[in-house]
């Protein structure tokens, strides 16, 4: 071993021939790094000066995010500025994938947090794999607040998970005024290529149904947008300056709640509709259909197994009654039959036909409804007791078509033209057009069913309300309206709706007066048959109907129970009030309800009696306050 | 040359700390830290000058032994730091063996190549000991895992080995070994996160959230510097996190957004001044260990610093090799700062030799 001075010592020295070498291999050595300094200047180049506003974009967009903020959508209001819906924040939680370095590991965190399988979660994010990473994907809606604030608290743990505040509708008052008010879903590719692509995209609420989709343009708003600096993880660093969103307008309606709200507790379990309408404008201040659809199972889509549900249920909920429900409008008719009769003079307030009890006609008999017969009966009592014989005979001194006239001038067999989505048209027969659909030819006797509401009528209850609208008013039918201003966010009304008038009955005051004094006498008479819609303080007029529905078709249906209920006829009143001076007309259909003036009367009189008591309150509200100014 | 050195140090923690700089506490002390190291390093250089470094021919056996148990002791004790054993904890800081490491490889390589150098070049035969020194280093940084230093190590050697003259036979020989060496390789002893992280090398926007993201998100701080960057402490890549390691292996990222194409430009001329400074030295020396010392060192800085500016910069796999002097590492930065010395040590004794 040597010691360390000699290996000093004995150190071999570079000679020339060595050094010369060495100077090559040092030469090469530096070509080497000259090489690589001009790789990575040239590099540095091409990223810098060459391409580098491509990556300054790129820089901003990293760390700017855009993201777009959903206006709050409308209110809807009633006539007298009660809000019935609005919104409210609803939490979801919302992941964007491309912010999470471990995506299984926060999936299976988020399944324990939010108490969800994996499989459900992970189907979610399949089902958005489509789109741009950077979008969020919606986990779970409307969480709780315990699971918010744990989720905030552990955000550091979550990366990419994020809560993300939509506006929710609100519904106050639960189901009210269901089919009228519709609902929103998620808006689909076809609405999408229809709607202004600004305002919308993938993903957002749209109005499906009802005044939500027909207003969707009004209640909608205006998008915003918000520009969020993140960082790696994504989470949001400091908010820059972006666009505001622009709340939607408010819808005003015409309905009244607290009328809604009573004819809908009046329906509860019950199947038909009631529609109210004032009869100086033709205002619809009722306009229910029982039984009501359950708007919340709506938010976020409706599972199959509630559509389902919906669909098998025999009082059909997804039929929007008021206007296409269409029945056999039963003796409410003989309001069309006794004006046909009155105009074409086959009939005055004087003539008398007999009723026996029925009617023999070829070789039938038509029974009336009153077995022992009615004897001798004029148009005041033929209207109050709903006498079938007497309209039998009045029903076939005018005819099918002449019948029919009448009926279409009175606003049946044709929609009401009501904004609104869906509306039939109902039916009302002519001789030419049973030749044309059936290919016979009209029996006299089919004429005896017409003339009493039955057969092949069809009428919707919107149909007989505006019919009783142009009865009390004097012989205007006024187009039925549901909203009356668009007001917005600010409190400035930029659109009012006003009456308008569709057709205008002249010189027929006189023969409506007549009906009106029977259905008057309906209501108020000792034998009246809507005795049951009787009001202490306001004179009620109006007409009951009972519409049979076994002789029309076959039931299916092998429940003993359905077939029962099935079997029942359609209950009817229609009415308006006060007869002296009428300012409502209420109109109450109930499927299967059996007798109008059992079933239906009460209903309508429930609605009159609130509207009344309103008026009352109102005026003595107004007393007292003069009284106080006075003072 | 100790100007060039103290001015890419005082770059790389002037850089370091708007790396680091978010307002937090831990700001502070990962800078205080590598300054305290970098003090630490520049006592080491005049320690290292008052010996000479010819000693070191005696002792390199003992310094390759204390490497080789630091190595397995890190293997074996070390902290497990996202899924690697690099580090061994000596309480005021963690030791990387594998950076000294680097060092003890030269300064061992160096000694073999001296003593056995005849000057009529090395046959295969002769070359089977330096290939056995560099194997087990080799060997021991993988199994850590650590393939980019493992690289660093085959990368030496071969730097090295190439400097000192070969008989034309082992050079054939050598080509041939290799090539048919990398796809079995390849195939049996690469991980599978290693094997990723060089096939996103080969397409990193196919992949733009997992492998690839450290190159794509490197390139664009880069890129978006411009020609004057974004002005110090404005970097936007960095201080929102978009940067993953942004003070250690991407620290010349932050710099080259902040400080644009003109301040990487100035750091580039500071830093290969350094290197052909070295090369100087290399050349200066008068005995043949000097020579190969000094050559060791500066390759040794020099495939680093290529290696490191070439990732950042998406030329390069993701691996981590950090930019000697400027990247943040107590181990690094004191293994560069001590071959720094070596360099300055072989410079100042370059006129003894003769002397004697």
């Amino acid at each position: 071993m040597q010691s360390p001075k000699e290996t000093l010592t004995k150190l071999r020295k570079v000679d020339a021939e060595e050094l010369n070498q060495l100077k090559k291999r040092t030469d090469a050595a530096t070509l080497v790094i000259i090489f690589f300094i001009a790789v990575i200047l040239a590099r540095l180049w091409f990223l810098q000066i060459h391409y580098g506003s491509k990556y300054k974009d790129k820089a901003d967009n990293n760390r700017v995010r855009m993201l777009d903020v959903v206006a709050s959508r409308g209110n809807v209001l009633d006539r007298k500025g009660r809000t019935i819906i609005t919104n409210r924040p609803n939490f979801n939680i919302v992941w964007v994938k491309e912010d999470s370095p471990n995506p299984d590991e926060i999936i299976k965190k988020l399944s324990r947090i939010l108490n969800e399988e994996i499989a459900v979660l992970l189907k979610r994010v399949r089902e958005a794999a489509e789109n741009p990473r950077h979008i969020p994907i919606l986990l779970q809606e409307d969480i709780d607040w315990k699971t918010l604030v744990y989720i905030e608290n552990n955000h550091y743990d979550l990366p990419g998970v994020r809560i993300e505040v939509l506006p929710r509708r609100d519904y106050l008052y639960e189901d009210f005024g269901s089919h009228m008010i519709g609902y929103l879903g998620q808006i689909n590719l076809k609405e999408l290529e229809e709607k202004n692509s600004a305002n919308y995209q993938g993903g957002d609420q749209i109005g499906k149904r009802g005044l939500e989709k027909l207003y969707e343009d009004e209640l909608r708003g205006e998008k915003g947008t918000m520009y969020m600096e993140v960082d790696a993880h994504g989470f949001e660093q400091r908010q820059l300056k972006g666009k505001e969103t622009l709340p939607g307008n408010d819808l005003q309606l015409t309905i009244d709640m607290d009328l809604q709200l009573e004819a809908e507790k009046a329906m509860a379990g019950k199947a038909g509709a009631v529609v109210a309408m004032d009869v100086k404008s033709g205002r619809l201040l009722v306009f229910a259909s029982a039984p009501p659809l359950h708007l919340e199972d709506f938010v976020g889509g409706i599972s199959t197994k509630n559509w389902q549900a919906l669909l098998g249920n025999i009082k059909r909920p997804l039929v929007h009654k008021t206007i296409q429900g269409q029945y056999p409008p039963g003796s409410t008719y003989k309001i069309v039959t006794a004006l046909a009769g009155l105009s074409k003079g086959v009939i005055t307030p004087n003539t008398v036909f007999y009723c026996s009890g029925s009617m023999k006609f070829g070789n039938r008999r038509y029974g009336c409804w009153k077995e022992g017969g009615h004897g001798p009966v004029s148009l005041h009592r033929a209207l109050a007791e709903s006498c079938d014989v007497y309209f039998y005979q009045v029903g076939l001194k005018i005819g099918v078509d002449s019948l029919a006239e009448y009926a279409n001038r009175m606003g049946l067999g044709h929609k009401t033209g009501i904004d609104f989505e869906y509306e039939k048209s109902g039916l009302i027969p002519t001789s030419a057009w049973k030749k044309l659909a059936k290919g016979v030819s009209w029996q006299d006797g089919e004429t005896l069913s017409i003339a009493i509401g039955q057969g092949f009528n069809l009428v919707t209850p919107l149909q007989v309300c505006q019919m009783t609208v142009a009865l009390a008013n004097g012989g205007i039918l006024y187009k039925p309206f549901l909203v009356e201003k668009i007001i917005d966010p600010e409190g400035q009304i930029i659109r009012e709706f006003e009456p308008i008038v569709d057709v205008e009955l002249i010189g027929m005051d006189k023969y409506l007066e007549l009906i009106r004094d029977g259905l008057v006498g309906a209501v108020n008479d000792r034998h009246g048959t809507g005795k049951e819609a009787q009001l202490k303080d306001v004179t009620v007029a109006g007409k009951t109907g009972t519409a049979q529905v076994v002789s029309m078709k076959k039931f299916q249906e092998t429940d003993e129970e359905d077939v029962a209920y099935k079997h029942k006829d359609h209950a009817w009143f229609t009415s308006f009030a006060p007869a002296e001076n009428p300012e409502i007309a209420v109109t109450v259909l109930v499927e299967h309800g059996g007798h109008g003036g059992s079933a239906a009367a009460p209903i309508a009189k429930k609605v009159l009696a609130r509207y009344f008591a309103q008026k009352t309150e109102l005026e003595t509200n107004k007393a007292k306050e003069n009284q106080n100014v006075l003072q | 040359m100790l100007v060039a050195v103290l001015l890419i140090a005082a770059m790389g923690l002037v850089n370091l700390y708007s790396a680091t700089y978010a307002g937090g506490a831990s700001t502070t002390t990962v800078f205080i830290r590598q300054l305290f190291f970098f003090l630490a390093g520049l006592s080491f250089i005049m320690i290292i000058h008052l010996f000479d470094y010819r000693l070191l021919l005696t002792w390199n056996y003992i310094l390759y032994g204390i490497a080789v148990c630091l190595l397995l002791a890190s293997l074996l004790l070390g902290s497990n730091i996202a899924g690697t054993q690099r580090w061994i904890n000596l309480g005021f800081f963690r030791l990387q063996p594998s950076e000294p490491a680097k060092l003890m490889l030269v300064i061992s390589l160096a000694s073999y190549y001296y003593r056995k150098d005849t000057g009529r070049g090395f046959t295969i035969g002769q070359l089977l000991i330096p290939m056995a020194l560099t194997g087990l280093f080799f060997i021991l940084v993988l199994m850590q895992p650590d393939l980019g230093t493992a690289l660093m190590f085959a990368g030496i050697f071969i730097s090295m080995t190439l400097f000192v003259k070969l008989k034309w036979s082992t050079i054939g020989i050598i080509f041939g070994g290799c090539s048919a060496v990398i796809p079995i390789g390849w195939q049996f002893f690469l991980k599978p996160y290693q094997k990723q992280r060089i096939m996103t090398f080969l397409s990193p926007e196919s992949d733009p959230t997992n492998s690839g993201y450290h190159i794509m998100q490197s390139k664009i701080a880069v890129g978006s510097g411009l020609k004057f960057g974004k002005g110090y402490l404005k970097g936007t890549q960095g201080h929102l996190h978009f940067l993953p390691e942004r003070h250690t292996d991407f620290a010349f990222s932050v710099w080259a957004e902040e400080w644009g194409f003109a301040g990487s430009l100035f750091f580039l001329a500071v830093y290969f001044f350094m290197i052909l400074w070295g090369l100087n030295v290399c050349l200066a020396s008068r005995d043949k260990f000097g020579v190969l010392l000094a050559f060791g060192i500066v390759s040794l800085i020099f495939w680093q610093a290529i290696i490191n500016l070439l990732m950042v910069m998406g030329f390069l796999p993701v691996v981590g090799i950090p930019l000697p002097l400027f990247s943040y590492g107590g181990s690094s930065l004191m293994t560069t700062l001590i071959g720094i010395g070596l360099l300055m040590n072989i410079r100042m004794r370059r006129n003894q030799v003769r002397k004697n």
